[in-house]
């Protein structure tokens, strides 16, 4: 029973970190809360939905669909939404506030043209199951993880070894001075946003297989928020311990408390980490200036 | 005279930078204290320690012999200290008879059930905080500016309403944090009188940071000498002008480095002190 | 005639949340993603005193609203007290108001997430415009005194307020506690008008549509918001928008205000004072 909760958490875990990665990455450079992303990783779903449906594509090339698209959405929505504010050196609240702007805009733009009907993908991962340790483990949750995993772990890679991924750990510590030693901001920006958007296209995809397709889908992100800011936001090693550490936690408590205590539980600690922890496990100190 | 204000031993550490370090020092009742030093010597520092900003890390401050250490700013305000800021800081949008209304308020007693109700006795509130408020812009002479939005005033103006504003919580000890930064010696002459005046009018001790070596070399007595957080020299600024340990540290560097702010001082800047004087 | 009073019944009850709002955020400067919650309160509070235990309706409307304002004190006091960055605040109390959505869908004496039907319908546009009209006193009075200059004073700047006696805790939960009556207060309006209430009234996309409200009327203005909240209600049902383009509408709102004109349409200012001033008013800002 311990190890089978166990287990179930950290495949949850595996998605809440994939989607927390997005919050991260975007706080890390911009310093807000992009609450939009939860919005782009629904239109993900519905975009691997489409491609799964209509093209009959398999599961690589519908991630690689999503993807794709999710990075151009990410990137249209900074462009059209905060680029402005950003130039203008606007306090991070007016972005958040433009991000739950788009997030509301965009969720409800799908309810009033698709509808608000729930949606399930095809069945890309037969009903198997893993047997591992004495507990039972499904395919798709089995390959969450994994997959989840990989991607941090690639973009860990890029982030530390290439060059872009250097321009952007020195914009994370000063913008102002990264564009005058001749990097190229904008690009950069983007360069964030699209992969927070492919981060989105993988986990709205993840998501839509293990659950459904809806416009509101997207509010489970904010279980993938709560894991960001466990781990820090704006840490990417961070996004990817909160998202664990929350995924097992709520199955324990659901498993052994109730499980309608569970969400009520992590909102109330979203708020006690935000109180008494506002930096996470590993974010760095982000202390408003007097 | 007693000691009004009194700073023993104080530090304060910003991780592994020690801002300020064993600072002893105090600020006599009825005195203009100014103090000096170059940029990065922790003065605004000692301010925010003072005022209940920061907390320091060791050491104790004392008003009127009494720790104020741990209290918060509104309670040290409360107590009577207030400040002005390096960068200006009002209250933009608010009208200046606002910006100055908002301290008085603070002081005045009103029920929340009152207020919320607008009793005969909220309406007297208001009036007599309203009158109080425009007899300090008179005093500072922006009267003439009383329903004009803080942040429309020019440079100069700005900071008289700032003091307006700091003298309206009704302090003992008045903290200046550069009155006199971005003026030219015009306005810089004519603040010397202000501070003067406000010293005298408003029986208020005055303790200020400022960079503009002829307006400390004029209206304070006695003047500290902070370097690299801690107290470098104090006494009157004859003397510590005089100081080796202070032109090695201080005003030599300066003068060499050509800056304009330390430049004007020794004999114009006695004239000046005559004539700020009266 | 009937549908026309109802549309404005409704505007002005959603008026007194939006003002309790702008208390809040246009007047002190704190954001909040959280206050349907106390909407929420007022509505459930009232209409269960009502319905179980048949207190009059007025002792129950004012209950609701002191049970959202001491509501307020629960998210209020720790994150108040921990001076949060203004954006870890507005999201505390977006977590706030889903743990509460949760709480009321699984408690029993709420009828969970079906929610209460049948509540008598005792409010009137009389009532509701009675309610308006004190709520609109109540609040120009506080921002007169010494406690709504103070708010004021943290809105503009939270160092200089302090160093002007004002004590950050204490003002901003004032502040809160103040807005969460009058939008407890609609509540129970509201409770009382549809004669049913369900979790979902009461989320974060209504949390959404108040602060729509107060930040496109105007920060620091009580007229822009009623008048903006006025328009958000009455427009949509003159047209008669779907609730979801309504809500399209809102979200690309929001974006377009923080681009083009974050004070809002009055920021700064109230709407008599346009017609007033329109002369003698220079330089902007």
């Amino acid at each position: 029973m311990f190890l089978q909760t166990l287990v179930t958490g950290l495949s949850i875990g595996g998605i809440y970190a994939l989607m927390a990665v997005g919050y991260s990455l975007v706080f890390s450079v911009l310093g807000f809360s992009n609450f939009a992303h939860g919005a782009v990783i629904m239109l993900g779903a519905y975009l691997g939905l489409a491609l799964a449906v209509k093209l009959h594509l398999g599961i690589g090339l519908v991630l690689v669909g999503s993807i794709v698209g999710s990075g151009i959405l990410a990137v249209m929505n900074e462009r059209l939404a905060y680029s402005v504010l950003r130039r203008r050196k606007a306090p991070s609240l007016y972005l958040m506030i433009s991000a739950m702007g788009c997030s509301v805009f965009l969720e409800n733009l799908v309810y009033a043209t698709i509808g608000s009907r729930f949606y399930a993908f095809p069945e890309f991962f037969s009903r198997q199951v893993v047997q591992f340790a004495g507990s039972s483990l499904s395919l798709l949750d089995l390959a969450a993880f994994i997959v989840a995993f990989l991607a941090i772990l690639a973009l860990h890679v890029f982030v530390t070894r290439t060059k872009t991924g250097i321009a952007i750990r020195a914009g994370v510590c000063d913008m102002t001075m990264c564009s005058l030693m001749g990097v190229n901001v904008d690009r950069l920006i983007m360069v964030v946003f699209l992969l927070a958007g492919a981060f989105a296209g993988v986990a709205g995809v993840f998501l839509g297989v293990k659950y459904l397709v809806y416009p509101t889908m997207g509010w489970v992100t904010n279980k993938a928020y709560i894991a960001a800011v466990i781990g820090g936001l704006g840490s990417l090693p961070g996004a990817l311990v909160g998202g664990l550490i929350l995924g097992v936690v709520e199955t324990f408590v659901s498993t052994y408390v109730s499980s309608v205590m569970r969400d009520v539980f992590s909102f109330t600690l979203l708020i006690a980490l935000l109180v008494w922890m506002p930096n996470g496990l590993f974010g760095s100190d982000t202390e408003e200036k007097v | 005279m007693a000691h009004l204000l009194e700073m023993e031993n104080l530090t304060k550490d910003f991780g592994g930078i020690r801002a300020v370090d064993s600072l002893t020092c105090c600020v006599d009742e009825g005195s203009i204290t100014g103090i000096i030093g170059p940029n990065g010597a922790g003065k605004t520092t000692v301010f925010n320690l003072i005022t209940g900003v920061y907390r320091p890390t060791t050491g104790a401050i004392l008003l009127e012999g009494a720790s104020i250490v741990g209290d918060r700013p509104d309670v040290i305000v409360g107590k009577g200290v207030t400040r002005t800021f390096q960068n200006i800081r009002l209250f933009n949008r608010q009208t200046c008879l606002e910006n100055v209304m908002t301290p008085l308020l603070q002081r005045t007693p009103c029920s929340l059930f009152s207020a919320l109700l607008r009793t005969p006795h909220a309406r007297r509130v208001d009036r007599t905080v309203r009158a109080k408020a425009m007899s300090l812009l008179v005093a500072m002479g922006i009267e003439s500016y009383a329903d004009a939005k803080a942040s429309t005033l020019p440079y100069g103006l700005q900071r008289k309403l700032e003091i307006a504003r700091a003298l309206a919580a009704e302090p003992k000890l008045l903290l200046l944090d550069e009155p006199a930064a971005g003026m030219n010696p015009e306005e810089t002459r004519s603040l010397a009188d202000l501070i003067a005046r406000v010293h005298a009018d408003f029986n208020v001790s005055i303790l200020l940071i400022e960079h503009h070596m002829d307006l400390v070399m004029n209206i304070c007595s006695p003047v500290i000498v902070m370097n690299f957080g801690a107290l470098l020299a104090v006494g009157r600024p004859d003397e510590v002008r005089a100081d080796e340990r202070v032109i090695g540290a201080y005003l030599g560097r300066k003068k060499r480095d050509g800056n304009k702010a330390a430049a004007p001082e020794g004999a114009e800047g006695e004239d000046r002190h005559a004539g700020a004087r009266r | 005639m009937d549908y026309i009073l109802s549309v404005v019944t409704l505007a002005a009850i959603n008026m007194i949340a939006v003002l309790g709002l702008s208390i809040f955020t246009g007047f002190t400067g704190l954001f909040s993603f959280g206050h349907a919650a106390f909407v929420g309160v007022g509505a459930y509070a009232s209409a269960i005193l009502t319905y179980y235990y048949y207190v009059p309706f007025f002792i129950a409307l004012v209950a609701g609203a002191f049970a959202a304002a001491a509501v307020s004190l629960i998210i209020g006091v720790p994150t108040l007290r921990a001076k949060l960055r203004s954006d870890y605040f507005a999201i505390a109390i977006l977590g706030f108001g889903e743990a509460f959505r949760v709480i009321l869908e699984n408690l029993e004496i709420t009828n969970g997430a079906r929610g209460l039907p049948g509540i008598d319908s005792f409010t009137t546009l009389p009532i509701v415009l009675v309610a308006l009209a004190f709520s609109v006193w109540i609040t120009r009075n506080f921002l007169k005194s010494r406690y709504g200059v103070a708010c004021i004073a943290i809105r503009e700047d939270p160092v200089a307020a302090e160093m002007s006696g004002v004590g950050l805790f204490r003002t901003r939960l004032l502040s809160l506690v103040l807005s969460a009556f009058l939008c407890g207060l609609s509540g129970g309006l509201m409770a009382h008008f549809l004669s049913f209430i369900q979790p979902v009234m009461f989320t974060l996309v209504q949390s959404t549509q108040l602060l729509a409200a107060v930040i496109a009327g105007g920060m620091g203005s009580i007229t822009g918001p009623l008048f903006a909240s006025f328009l958000f209600i009455v427009l949509p049902e003159a047209l008669r928008v779907a609730n979801m383009w309504r809500l399209v509408a809102y979200g690309l709102m929001l974006v377009l205000i923080m681009i083009y004109r974050p004070q809002g349409i009055m920021g700064y200012q109230e709407l008599p004072d346009l017609f007033r001033r329109k002369i003698s008013r220079s330089g902007t800002k």
